[in-house]
Parts: structure tokens; C-alpha cells; sequence
């Protein structure tokens, strides 16, 4: 099997505005915003990159 | 923590949400409101922007949450030429620029006033369910964890809305009908505070740039982007510093304060009850698709959702079969135009800035007496009839 695509949500604070529109777009619901971070569900996450395109500061990367 | 049990159980405390608790206390349900956050209001996630003439309907009164009351709307043409609309005509987002957090507070103290139990720093983190319904959350106060039980829960969630999926309601949003927004709240700024102007074509793909006046000087500068349109991460920071740079009454400014987020621009949900439980606001993506204004509509449907959801707790049925009084009342009050304005937003997206240029200038031309999509196409007909060529659907 493939291994999937690295994805980072930087939300150090440093990009993340944590505004919560990935969170919002996202198809599978994998991604959780609490007041100070943002996380993802490695094993649901598809790399859809959807989220990486709503993200209005860039604060997402995947390669 | 012991477990509590109310009759309406509200998530979220924006807008939408303490306007359905509010309307529901009213109606005699006894109503609890959780907030997330430590404070109701903040951090703002808006524009700021919007129109003033349904709030008696509502039972709003004004107070110190306004700014400025703007005269009405300027819309630029790629090559800026302006239209101007009066304030009547202009659509959900003209009529008073706000201080959003003052306001979301009034409406919580109106909440709060009507009866309205309301908790901060309180998450929901899962929904109770009994069989196929929704009974409740569990919910997270201040890291204790406990239930809360009601007849009827309400989703007020906002745009990243977890209530809705928990519950299985279909409110999933396709890249076409979502913007991605950046703000900027400048100072030392041209900006004329008797407009609210907006600016249209591929300044900002699929969305426009904003220029919400706050005082003299002062200005909320946004953007938002269809996420379909965005081809390199952040570009909607790229084109609103870009349309900054290319405005010297903007590029002399000073930020002072950033904010984004996603604004749902879709059609209606096909389906916002379940058995238990319905979603309003933002959640239930109700915002306007063609302004991305939400806030009249969120608080126009809490009022309804507050009144049935105290109607459904006093006649002792919940279901969804009683609960679609709501989705009725809120259909009938906002559907049609929700999926007009998705339409011309579909449509605006295709059009070039040739396009937009040639429909601004025959618009900036003519007095209109009344603000319809058949009356802007006559205009434009008479000066560029190959323009309205492309809105024959419309005609």
C-alpha cells in the first residue's frame, strides 16, 4: 500500500489564526480546532487537500 | 459535576443561537445556552457589515454595538467604475457597520433577561442519543464532564458546525460554495464612512474585497475567495495585501487587527431537523450565498426555532414530523431568495472583468427606481445588449 501524503497543520500560532475554516470544509470531519490548536485524524484524513486551499493564511502544507 | 436536564438545550452562543434560546424562553421552555468560549462575542469572526430593517421583527432595538449607520452601498467594476445603492436596496450586509462582540453580548443579555440559563467556557463533545433521537450533550464545563438531557437540542454551532454531523444532517459544503476571508481592521485609511463599498472581478475570485467603514479612517478590509478558485495556499492574504498595495488610500494604512475564517455560500440544506434536534445560523448555512451576510438570517430563523422548539417541549413531542414546523417556517421566510442569490452567485463567478467593467458603467448611468435583477438587465441591455446575452436564464 502507498503511504499516504505528509500533511501539517502548523498551528503554533506562528500561521494558524486558528479561524477554524478547515475545520468547516473539511468532507470527513477529521479535523478539530480547540481554543489553541489545531489537530487531524492521520488515519481518516484521505489528503484531499481541500482544507489546504480553504486555509486563508497558508497554514497548511503537504507534500 | 451531576448531570442537569432543561427543556431546550442551545450550542452555541452567537447570533442564531441566543436568539432561539431567547424566543424559546419567551414561549415558556426552560432554556440552557452553552458557550464554548470564555466569552460570548469574541474573538469576532466578521465583516461587520449589516442590514438594519428586519430587527424589529426579531425584537432587536439599537444600541451601542453600532458604529456608523451607512447611507448605502458602492459597488467598483474592475477598472472602478462605481454603482451606488441605497442603503434600502443593497442587500443584507448595508445598513449599520457593528461592533460584533457589543452585539452578540446584547443578544445573550436579551437571552439571558428572557430567562435564559447560559454557561461559558462549556463545549459539547458528543450529542446523548436514545435510539434513533437526540436527548442531549455531554458537554465539558471548564474540563468536568457531564449530560445535559433535553427534549430538543439545538445546533447554533457556526460555520465549522460539529452538532450537525454528530447528528447525521447532511451539512457538508462542496469547494464551490465555500469562501475562504481574511480581514484586515485598519487605521489612518480613505475610506467614506457613509458607504460600504465593494470591490468585484479577479481582484478576488469567486468572492469580492470589502471596505466596511468603523469611523473616519478607520475600515474593516477583508476578502474572501471561492475555495474552488484558490490555486496556491493563503491566496486570499496574497490578493487582499495585493489589492492593498494597489490602493494608496489603503497601502498608506496600519493593521491593527487580523481575522478569517470560511463563510458558506450554498444552497439551502436540504433537511436542518431530526428527531430532537435542529440547526440553525450558520450551521444550518443559512448565510446569504451571494453577500455572505448571515446574520440577519441566523437571528430571523432563531426566532422561529426558539418558538417551536417551546412549542414541541409544552405539546410533549420532539420528533421530527412536529419539528419541521421549523423547517417549514424558515423555508418560507428565507429559501427563495438563499437559492436565487446561489444562482447569481454561480453566475457572477463565470464572468470576466470585461464583463463586470460593461454592467457597472451601464449601471452607473441610470437612476434605478427599484433594485431587481430584471431592472439591472434592462439597464445594462440598453447600453451592452451582448452582455445580457449571458443571463438569458434570468430574464
Amino acid at each position: 500500500m502507498a503511504s499516504k501524503k505528509s500533511l501539517h497543520i502548523e498551528s503554533s500560532g506562528q500561521l494558524c489564526i486558528y479561524c477554524g475554516a478547515c475545520v468547516g470544509i473539511c468532507p470527513l470531519n477529521c479535523i478539530y480546532l480547540d481554543e489553541t490548536r489545531i489537530t487531524f485524524d492521520e488515519k481518516v484524513c484521505t489528503r484531499c487537500e481541500i482544507c489546504v486551499k480553504a486555509c486563508p493564511v497558508g497554514a497548511i502544507e503537504i507534500d | 459535576m451531576p448531570d442537569l436536564k432543561t427543556d431546550v438545550l442551545v450550542i452555541g452562543g452567537g447570533p442564531a443561537g441566543s436568539m432561539t434560546a431567547k424566543w424559546a424562553a419567551k414561549a415558556g421552555a426552560r432554556v440552557l445556552l452553552l458557550e464554548k468560549r470564555q466569552e460570548i462575542g469574541s474573538p469576532v469572526r466578521c465583516g461587520e457589515g449589516m442590514s438594519k430593517d428586519w430587527l424589529p421583527e426579531v425584537g432587536i432595538t439599537p444600541g451601542r454595538w453600532i458604529n456608523v449607520e451607512v447611507e448605502g452601498a458602492r459597488i467598483f467594476s474592475p477598472s472602478e467604475k462605481v454603482f451606488e445603492i441605497n442603503e434600502k436596496h443593497a442587500g443584507n450586509e448595508v445598513g449599520y457597520v457593528v461592533e460584533r462582540d457589543e452585539f452578540d453580548k446584547q443578544l445573550a443579555i436579551d437571552a439571558a433577561n428572557a430567562g435564559v440559563e447560559v454557561k461559558l467556557k462549556t463545549a459539547a463533545v458528543a450529542l446523548l442519543k436514545d435510539g434513533g433521537r437526540i436527548v442531549g450533550a455531554k458537554v465539558k464545563e471548564f474540563g468536568q464532564t457531564y449530560e445535559v438531557r433535553a427534549p430538543v437540542t439545538i445546533g447554533a454551532d457556526g460555520f465549522e458546525s460539529q452538532i450537525g454531523r454528530w447528528a447525521g444532517l447532511p451539512t457538508n459544503i462542496a469547494v464551490r460554495d465555500m469562501d475562504t476571508c481574511l480581514q484586515y481592521r485598519m487605521t489612518n485609511v480613505d475610506c467614506d464612512a457613509r458607504y460600504c463599498d465593494f470591490f468585484l472581478g479577479k481582484v478576488a475570485p469567486g468572492g469580492y474585497v470589502w471596505v466596511f467603514p468603523k469611523a473616519d479612517g478607520l475600515a474593516n478590509v477583508g476578502i474572501g475567495v471561492q475555495v474552488s478558485q484558490v490555486e496556491n495556499p493563503a491566496d486570499a492574504r496574497t490578493y487582499l495585501d495585493r489589492w492593498i498595495e494597489h490602493h494608496p488610500g489603503y497601502a498608506k494604512g496600519k493593521k491593527i487587527d487580523m481575522v478569517g475564517g470560511g463563510v458558506s455560500i450554498s444552497p439551502p440544506l436540504k433537511q436542518t431537523v431530526a428527531d430532537g434536534i435542529m440547526l440553525v445560523g450558520d450551521a444550518a448555512r443559512m448565510i446569504d450565498p451571494l453577500t455572505g451576510g448571515g446574520i440577519a438570517n441566523g437571528c430571523i430563523a432563531g426566532k422561529i426555532c426558539g418558538t417551536v422548539a417551546a412549542e414541541a417541549v409544552l405539546s410533549g413531542d420532539a420528533s421530527k414530523e412536529f419539528l419541521q414546523k421549523y423547517e417549514k417556517g424558515w423555508r418560507v421566510r428565507l429559501e427563495e431568495k438563499l437559492y436565487r442569490n446561489w444562482l447569481a452567485k454561480e453566475k457572477l463567478v463565470t464572468l470576466s472583468d470585461a464583463t463586470f467593467d460593461k454592467i457597472i458603467d451601464a449601471l452607473s448611468g441610470v437612476r434605478l427606481e427599484k433594485l431587481s435583477v430584471h431592472n439591472i438587465l434592462r439597464a445594462v441591455r440598453d447600453k451592452y445588449p451582448e452582455v445580457t446575452k449571458e443571463f438569458e436564464a434570468f430574464l
